[in-house]
């Protein structure tokens, strides 16, 4: 039943990268620049989130780009259902001629590891990596931490209590990381997604939450919410004064990507046409400007060094779920 | 036995079975004091209590006096003629991937027109074809949902 | 500021009374359509505000939610099966009206209910929107719990005589409710690797399954026909009639606010509680089940309530409190707006026109419905046998939507043949349903609560919201068994007495 479960998947994807579409359309035409041949008419970009969802906000502000640099109609189709399990099937049992392609994000990694469906990520040819998104620590401004060590310190001499978002997810394995690198005390509290979480670091229930950058932002604006720390390799661009977790002491980070998977045995042609195309869409002005708004890092990972990244994702994920006993 | 007592046992081996798979639950350090297998334990027990309960009532109430239903029950479908109408759905949901959606609707339209009695004329196949068409309209084209195009036709429209 | 001439500028500028009744009437077509929930139809036309004035495209989300907390009271009142999550509560006393031969009456109290309804949540959004967000703060885990318990409380009330039966009722439902991922470990619970399973299973498909799918097979060829008069008129409650329903509507609107502005309470809880409320407040609650109109009005007013008020935490803190109101927050977004305290200062012209909007689309409610109601009862007034047919078809078609799965399609007709051997043996449904629908919450805020507390049960009575709710519950609870149990010693007396004399005009 888990509506809950199901508001989670649907909010947090609908706060991810949304919010750039104004005037934007359902079908990408063709722009005016000149774009580069393709072997395809027209490319199914598959997404297992709804409309409106992350993925799907993110598909379809991308496709609108898509075409000044890549000769093809895009078109997004939602394959909604299993966590993301039947969109990996849908993409699988596609034809490997860069007709079809999936939306990947770390759930799939999950859902692949959690529920062993008869496709999963290994079925699927990573092909590039476009994005990475900001995964932050957060407090409320007119609580008593000003910095993560004031947090860790609570966490020593008493016992902290700190927010993750969902259950079995990206921002868990952060948060779990953390408190075993600092060697502190402290209740982890998994919710129903990101708003259920800022609720409860707004009304003080707890110290600090492990979210998503994109899901505060009104906050942050709003003055209700101080960022300690990023989760991520770097700074963040727009908020160089965070320091990162690794700077604070910590060793912990990570990077929640955002790229596409095709069926396995693309064509040397189809992979070249997207390596050249994402790095001329990431540097296209006025799509940059959108994505810079939304907080997402431009991580551009070729197709030649993707399968590996995810395929190292995959591991240490495996690795830590074995740890935790949810799968053997 | 009358109903309570079949009831009471049906609840026993629901509870029973559903204990069972609780053990399929993987333990996790993930986990609070609770843990993921902490409710479905107290439910399963709840569920065997109250089935013992009504076991042991349908059994006291057999012999003193025949338990009868309230007449709105008696006046439904036999269990066979029940489970007919839904295997014609079962039928639906099993053709739907190879005949595609038009094809099933219509004929899970016409049979359980059937089914349910109608006389044997023009107007079946034409309800169940007009009714198709009206569904299809409304779920595929104007709500755009991919109902299944149907595998035996793939080859046609793609 | 707004002036009023920016309102008049908002009707007459802009399209912006087309894009409400457009909305409306969307909302209810899809409301109506079984399986097809308010949050669906939203999403369905989300794609196609992409391209439109943000101030626009915000409007028409609104209005189709306001039509679609609305459309689903019609086919739990025509065919009993619920359109949506929230008209669940609907189908006892709709349906039971309905076999009277009053689905025309039925329809009536259940527009205008939903007018009430919704222009209460309207006022309460437009006029307080930032003293009630506190409100929404104010509940941490332990609260949530007491409000889940709260809910369950209503069970004792729904027994339909036996409260063993009824007990088992809510525990399968409950066991239901523990399918799919763990809210707290993220484990996967009795998923059997079947990737369907990881998200659970969706309590709509359960009331299809018990109250449709049931209905149906139960009067498989029956020839005594339950069918509606040909005559039957749409027939606008009365204002002798309204104001007998003032009580329960007045009840509907409380609790309908109360569960908008909690995350995770929604349009079926409210719907639920105020029925039961309104039973408990009525002056006549013994025609509770057997037709009541009050029972229409109260859950009707909830959750068209709920469609207005959920939107003040999602205006105010950009926390969707449903998954409506998630596709709101995706629709706001989308356009480059980010709900918070900033959304009013920097987009009032956003919310005027969802303001107005919204208004004009309860208004037209009335006429809307007018129109299609006729039509709906039209089409159920075929002959029997066509008429199973079309039903059925319009089930399947409907649930396949919630996932594109046929999966989802083989649940609910399982389901149907559980309902169909509880109906036979004497199991009550609504429990089992109230224990699909909360059985997440209550677990994982009672198991999160415990987590905060590092095991310390003491958590539930520090929380003063969690003390009163479950006090209430407790209260409920009292309160019904005892009534039950009065009920049901009379109901027997009068079963011996009616014995009696039936003896005696048999030998006389």
């Amino acid at each position: 039943m888990n509506f809950k479960v199901e508001l989670t998947r649907r909010t947090g994807l609908a706060l991810l990268l949304a919010g750039a579409l104004a005037g934007g359309s359902l079908f990408a035409g063709k722009a005016a620049a000149d774009p580069a041949p393709y072997p395809v008419k027209v490319v199914t970009l598959v997404t297992h989130s709804s409309p409106g969802g992350g993925s799907d906000v993110f598909l379809r502000e991308l496709s609108k780009y898509l075409g000044k640099y890549i000769d093809a109609t895009f078109v997004v189709e939602n394959v909604q259902g299993g966590s993301g399990a039947k969109a990996v099937a849908r993409v699988a049992g596609a034809p490997a001629d860069g007709s079809v392609f999936y939306a990947t994000t770390p759930t799939y990694i999950y859902t692949s590891l959690l529920s062993k469906p008869p496709k999963t990520y290994k079925d699927l040819e990573p092909l590039v990596n476009i994005f990475a998104d900001s995964e932050v620590v957060f407090t409320r401004a007119d609580g008593p931490y000003k910095t993560l060590q004031d947090v860790i310190d609570k966490a020593k001499k008493d016992r902290g209590k700190w927010g993750a978002a969902n259950p079995a997810s990206l921002e868990r394995q952060a948060a779990e990381q953390l408190k075993h690198a600092a060697g502190v005390n402290a209740a982890i509290v998994t919710h129903e997604g990101g708003g259920d979480m800022m609720l409860n670091v707004l009304n003080g229930t707890l110290d600090i939450g492990v979210g998503e950058f994109q899901e505060l932002r009104s906050q942050i604006e709003a003055g209700k919410i101080r960022v300690l720390a990023t989760f991520n390799p770097e700074r963040l661009p727009e908020k160089p004064d965070v320091p990162t977790v690794k700077e604070a002491g910590f060793d912990v980070q990570l990077v929640k990507f955002r790229g596409l998977a095709g069926p396995k045995g693309l064509p040397d042609a189809v992979t070249k046409a997207w390596d050249t195309a994402i790095q001329k869409v990431l540097q296209d002005p006025e799509y940059k400007k959108e994505y810079t708004e939304e907080v997402l890092v431009a991580k551009f990972i070729d197709h030649k060094d993707y399968p590996t990244f995810v395929n190292s994702f995959a591991t240490t994920t495996e690795t830590f779920l074995k740890e935790t006993g949810a799968i053997k | 036995m009358n109903k309570d007592t079949w009831s009471g046992v049906v609840l026993l081996a629901v509870a029973g079975a559903y204990y069972w798979a609780t053990g399929a639950i993987p333990d996790s350090t993930l986990e609070d004091e609770v843990g993921a297998v902490g409710l479905p334990h107290v439910l399963a027990a709840a569920l065997a209590v109250l089935g013992l309960v009504l076991l042991v009532r349908g059994a006291l109430a057999a012999r003193t006096e025949a338990a009868g239903g309230p007449e709105d029950e008696e006046r439904d479908a036999r269990l066979p003629r029940a489970l007919g109408f839904l295997a014609l759905g079962a039928a639906y949901v099993l053709l739907l991937p190879y005949v595609g959606y038009f094809i099933a609707v219509a004929l899970l339209i016409g049979s359980v027109t059937l089914y349910e009695g109608a006389p044997r004329r023009w107007t079946v196949p034409v309800a169940a074809l007009g009714g198709a068409a009206l569904y299809w309209a409304v779920f595929v084209k104007l709500l755009g949902v991919s109902q299944p195009v149907g595998t035996l036709f793939q080859g046609l429209f793609s | 500021m707004t002036t009023f001439w920016d309102i008049v500028h908002l009707l007459t500028g802009t399209p912006l009374i087309l894009v409400a009744i457009m909305g409306l009437t969307w909302g209810i077509l899809g409301g109506a359509l079984p399986g097809i929930s308010a949050s669906i139809t939203m999403a369905l036309v989300l794609p196609f505000t992409y391209t439109m004035d943000p101030a626009m495209a915000i409007a028409l989300l609104a209005c189709v939610y306001i039509g679609a907390e609305y459309g689903g009271s019609i086919p739990a009142i025509l065919i009993r099966t619920p359109g949506t999550n929230s008209s669940a509560a609907t189908v006892i006393d709709g349906y039971e009206l309905n076999r009277q031969g009053r689905a025309g009456e039925a329809l009536g109290i259940s527009l205008m209910s939903g007018v009430v309804g919704s222009l209460f949540g309207l006022a309460m959004l437009v006029l307080l929107t930032e003293p009630l967000s506190w409100l929404a703060l104010a509940f941490t885990p332990p609260s949530y719990f007491g409000l889940g318990i709260l809910g369950l409380s209503v069970i004792a009330s729904m027994t339909g005589g036996s409260l063993v039966k009824g007990l088992a009722a809510a525990v399968i439902g409950l066991m239901i409710a523990t399918v799919g991922t763990d809210p707290i470990s993220g484990v996967t619970r009795f998923t059997f690797d079947v990737p369907d399973l990881l998200n659970g299973v969706e309590p709509v498909l359960v009331m299809v399954g018990l109250f449709a799918l049931t209905e149906l097979m139960s009067q498989s060829g029956s020839t005594s026909l339950t069918q509606l008069k040909e005559s039957v008129r749409i027939r606008l409650p009365s204002l002798s009639m309204m104001n007998k329903l003032k009580r329960s509507q007045t009840i509907g609107c409380i609790l309908g606010l109360f569960e908008g502005l909690t995350p995770g309470g929604g349009g079926s809880i409210a719907a639920f509680m105020s029925y039961n409320e309104a039973r408990r407040w009525s002056k006549t609650p013994e025609k509770f089940g057997k037709g009541s109109e009050e029972g229409v009005a109260a859950p009707e007013t909830a959750n068209n309530t709920v469609a207005s008020t959920a939107l003040i935490p999602l205006l105010s803190f950009g926390i969707p409190s449903s998954n409506s109101t998630a596709v709101l927050l995706g629709g706001l977004l989308m356009h480059g707006l980010l709900p918070g305290p900033r959304l009013f200062e920097q987009n009032p012209q956003v919310i005027d026109s969802l303001y107005v909007g919204s208004f004009v689309a309860i208004i037209a409610q009335i006429g809307v419905g007018m129109l299609l109601l006729p039509a709906a009862v039209w089409l159920v007034n075929r002959p029997r046998p066509y008429r199973a047919g079309f039903i059925f078809a319009l089930i399947l078609s409907g649930i396949y939507t919630l996932n594109t799965s046929t999966f989802d399609l083989g649940i609910a007709l399982a389901l149907g043949v559980v309902g169909y051997l509880m109906r036979r043996t004497g199991f009550p449904f609504l429990p089992m349903i109230l224990g699909v629908v909360l059985g997440h919450m209550v677990e994982s805020s009672y198991r999160r609560s415990l987590v905060l507390s590092g095991g310390d049960m003491m958590v539930f009575l520090q929380d003063p919201i969690c003390v009163g709710l479950l006090l209430a519950a407790t209260g409920f609870v009292i309160f019904s068994l005892t009534r039950e149990l009065r009920d049901a010693r009379r109901a027997k007396a009068q079963h011996i007495r009616d014995h009696q004399t039936h003896g005696q005009e048999a030998h006389g």
